[in-house]
């Protein structure tokens, strides 16, 4: 087993009068693949929100308790979120590109956190991201068309490409192939596999089959609450929760 | 399971998958049963009807094979349903083992004298109904998904081994004095044995049965009595 | 009812509603299509004017400049004798009275054209030119066939003897329609030959340059600030309330508030397209805000995620990824709002612009005219050369608006990106 790399310590999360999450404690493992699992509404997209400090964004958001990042307290009004946000990076449930060109897409990050400095340094991270998001082959003849004018796939993996050219250390995915074919989900289940030599990765799904894939780890949340985590396998083969059991045989009533 | 599958069609493909396995069960004791009765009375008309239910045996085990993909295929089923899956592709494997064990022991009967000694056949008898014993209560607890039964069973199989042992020294002892029994004391031994392997495959059936409702193997070595050197 | 009661009760009813709807449309095209006929066929006459060859001789008797004298002793020279000379030549009259019926036929500028071509070429003393004078309104209406002449001398403007005067000139050639050059360069003035809506144009510019100058910046910053930064609370909630009611209130409110602060407290000079670029300024703010703050939400929140989660500040997102997709919708609210600044006219005429000006600004502080009241101005005037003035000026009008929107439909299409 890895390292703990991201742990939450009776983490809350209330939406106004609303409790979204009750004292979730969580280890996630370096260079790993954790995937939550849980019906819709129960809280697993709230955590890996606060990873990244993005319910923020919510003006009703209130988040107790302790996250921590190689043992640092995240969850401080001192911390500059923008520099939390270059070390995790988020891929969402739809693809959602710049409307600018594919080359454009990759190269904003590592502009605005002034890592590239020459067009050449920044031409070698578009190549670099690109290739470890196995899209380069793809694109490379057409790095300054839209990249919203990509396939469904390639705009996710557009997306992965995006989040990796900051060179973060946690990669949090959000349902990133809930959109897409099969073939297309395959492919990023692959890149999934890749990435997690380098990168922590949690991954929201609500595909058991492919929680079971891609994932060492697994939590299932129900109404807010932590229910089991464990390892991906003992989870899938033998949960020791009925209410895990039920939810993922199907008999979640 | 308290809870039903939200797919109704689900639940019913796994129940109709259980019910196969007990009804093969049942098949495969009472063709145990005859064959049995037809060793220890030396019944050789019984021995046709005996192999024809082995056919109905195998037709059985194919039929759970074919519900067993198509369920996998189908519903990817997980945890408790998946083990209730690969536990009735185990169970079933068993049972048409067993069922051929006893196909052969009943081809055994054809060469057997009319007058064999009381003594010998008792040993063989005593075995004989311990396995079938054996193979009921397994069922039964199959059917009860009774954890405590299954282990009984399984730790029961030593019993089987010490009457394998008995049978075996009796039938040695009958061909020791006369070397003219040679020809069908071999039979008679491979009967033995027969049945002892027949007690090895409801030790598995036990055992998958305890995976298939604790989702963990059975901790410790099978427990093993006296044993022949082959 | 069967089935095929109701399958044909059903298609009835839509043939019904397609009917209706049809009709209406019918009905709204047959009304534009009036309004624009009127306007046009009383209007586009305004864009020639009626011109009088005359000959000219510089009598260097009559005047008191020489060949090549400096533009400035021109400009002071009195060419009023020559001018009566030269119309009084152009028709034998018998009597005073009839002179001065024939000086009428000529607009009063007629002194002015004279000096001008003298202007253009200022060796001509002592030499004879022909001239293409601009006649008088009444001529003017008269040629263009808008002026009946079966009427009674007393209920005429012309009188009989003019008339003779007209079919002389008329069967000699001496008549002819030249292009409206004053319509264009001119400001207002009381004669109608002589009006134009130089002025009004100028005084329109300068109000919407001064309004866009003002309204657009404050009402993107103020879209941008609302609708991505300020925290959604009472405050703001009654702010943009105010807002979508100020987008209502009457614009002749805007004029008296303008009136109050910007002429009587401030006392800004009256009349200038400064002071109606501001009170403009005021109008449209609200009816900027509101499309930009739409265009603003249009943009899907997964932009805003995405760049944030890639490390872009709050700052940084809106600034690099939403202001840039929502600028066609902003750009094309804006220029529909300076639109209906530009047809704007009871704000104008309470902070004085509606007042007679006859110079063309040459600043924003200038007093000056503006398009809509220039309409407003001419269609009370009684003479009949300014009804196919007000026409022509509508005509102006609406073609910068239909311009106008042209250019926000097409910055809407040619830079609207497209995301899924």
């Amino acid at each position: 087993m890895n390292e703990v790399k991201i742990k939450s310590n009776n983490l809350n999360v209330f939406y106004g009068d609303k409790q979204a999450l009750f004292d979730v404690n969580l280890d996630l493992n370096e260079k790993e693949v954790t995937a939550l699992i849980g019906p819709s509404g129960c809280g697993k997209s709230t955590f890996i929100r606060c990873i990244n400090r993005m319910n923020d964004v919510i003006d009703i958001c209130k988040v107790t308790g302790n996250i921590e990042i190689d043992g640092v307290e995240i969850n401080d009004e001192n911390l500059d979120v923008v520099s939390l946000r270059e070390r995790v990076g988020m891929v969402f449930q739809k693809p959602n590109p710049f409307p600018k060109s594919i080359y454009d897409n990759i190269s904003y990050g590592p502009k605005i956190h002034g890592k590239g400095e020459t067009k050449s340094e920044l031409d070698e991270i578009v190549e670099r991201s690109l290739k470890k998001a196995a899209l380069w082959e793809e694109v490379k003849d057409r790095l300054d068309e839209p990249g919203t004018g990509l396939s469904g796939g390639q705009q996710q993996r557009l997306c992965i490409a995006r989040a990796i050219s900051v060179n973060p250390e946690v990669i949090l995915m959000d349902e990133p192939c809930s959109a897409l074919d099969p073939i297309a989900t395959a492919k990023i289940e692959e890149l999934i596999d890749e990435l997690k030599k380098t990168y922590t990765i949690v991954i929201v799904t609500h595909s058991m089959a492919q929680a079971v894939r891609v994932s060492q780890k697994t939590g299932f949340f129900h109404l807010g609450k932590l229910i089991e985590v464990g390892k991906t396998e003992k989870i899938f083969k033998n949960p020791d929760n009925k209410m895990t059991q039920d939810y993922i045989t199907g008999r979640f009533g | 399971m308290s809870n039903e599958h939200t797919v109704k069609s689900y639940e019913e493909e796994l129940q109709f998958l259980v019910d196969s396995v007990i009804k093969m069960g049942s098949l495969t004791e009472s063709q145990m049963v005859d064959s049995m009765d037809a060793i220890i009375k030396v019944d050789k008309d019984s021995i046709d009807k005996i192999i024809k239910s082995d056919d109905e045996i195998n037709k059985f085990r194919s039929k759970i094979d074919t519900q067993i993909m198509t369920l996998l295929v189908k519903r990817a089923p997980m945890a408790i349903d998946l083990r209730e899956t690969i536990s009735s592709l185990k169970i079933s494997q068993d049972l048409e083992r067993i069922g051929d064990l006893s196909k052969s022991n009943a081809k055994k009967v054809k060469p057997l004298p009319l007058d064999l000694p009381e003594e010998l056949l008792s040993n063989l008898k005593r075995l004989g109904e311990l396995v079938i014993k054996q193979l009921n209560d397994v069922l039964d607890s199959y059917v009860n998904k009774n954890y405590d039964k299954a282990k009984e069973v399984w730790k029961k199989d030593e019993q089987v081994d010490d009457l394998t042992y008995i049978a075996m020294e009796s039938v040695i002892d009958f061909l020791s004095k006369d070397k003219k029994n040679l020809d069908f004391s071999t039979h008679l031994i491979f009967a033995t044995k027969n049945l002892e392997r027949a007690g090895d495959h409801i030790t598995n059936i036990a055992e998958s049965i305890c995976y298939l409702i604790k989702g963990e193997y059975l901790k410790g070595s099978r427990p093993k009595g006296k044993v022949i050197q082959e | 009812m069967t089935k095929e009661q109701r399958l044909k009760k059903r298609h009835s009813a839509e043939r019904r509603f397609r009917f209706y709807g049809i009709a209406s449309i019918c009905v709204a095209l047959l009304f534009v299509l009036i309004l624009v006929n009127n306007i046009f066929s009383k209007g586009s006459s305004a864009f020639m004017k009626t011109v009088i060859d005359v000959e000219v001789f510089y009598d260097p008797e009559l005047i008191e400049i020489e060949n090549g004298a400096s533009e400035e002793n021109i400009r002071e020279a009195d060419f009023y004798d020559i001018t009566i000379e030269t119309l009084l030549k152009s028709y034998p009259a018998k009597n005073l009275d009839e002179e001065n019926e024939l000086i009428d036929l000529f607009t009063t500028d007629a002194e002015i054209e004279i000096k001008k071509a003298f202007l253009e070429n200022n060796n001509l003393i002592g030499k004879k030119i022909n001239l293409e004078i601009t006649s008088s309104d009444d001529i003017d209406q008269l040629h263009k066939g808008n002026y009946p002449r079966d009427l009674p001398e007393d209920r005429r403007r012309i009188s009989n003897f003019q008339l003779k005067i007209y079919d002389t000139l008329v069967e000699n050639n001496k008549i002819n329609k030249n292009f409206n050059n004053y319509y264009f360069n001119n400001g207002d003035s009381r004669d109608p030959e002589l009006a134009g809506i130089g002025g009004a144009l100028v005084g329109s510019f300068y109000s919407i340059i001064i309004c866009l100058l003002l309204a657009f910046p404050v009402a993107v910053l103020a879209s941008i600030y609302l609708e991505e930064f300020a925290p959604k609370n009472k405050i703001t909630d009654f702010i943009e309330i105010n807002i979508n009611n100020l987008a209502a209130v009457p614009s002749i409110v805007y004029g008296l508030l303008a009136l109050q602060i910007l002429l009587a407290t401030i006392q800004l000079p009256r009349s200038t397209p400064l002071v109606a670029g501001i009170t403009l300024a005021l109008m449209t703010l609200p009816r900027i805000i509101i499309p930009c703050r739409a265009s603003l939400k249009a943009v899907p929140p997964s932009i805003r995620e995405g760049a944030l989660a890639v490390g872009a500040s709050k700052f940084q997102s809106v600034f690099h990824h939403v202001v840039p997709l929502s600028l066609p919708g902003t750009l094309s609210g804006t220029i529909i709002g300076l639109a209906q600044a530009l047809g704007e006219t009871a704000p104008l005429i309470l902070i004085g612009m509606v007042a007679f000006v006859v110079d063309i600004p040459s600043t924003p502080i200038d007093p000056s005219s503006s398009l809509p009241v220039q309409v407003y101005l001419w269609s009370e005037s009684a003479e009949r050369g300014f009804v196919e003035k007000t026409s022509a000026t509508i005509m102006m009008l609406l073609s910068f608006l239909i311009v106008m929107n042209f250019i926000a439909v097409y910055l809407r299409q040619k830079f609207e990106k497209r995301w899924n």
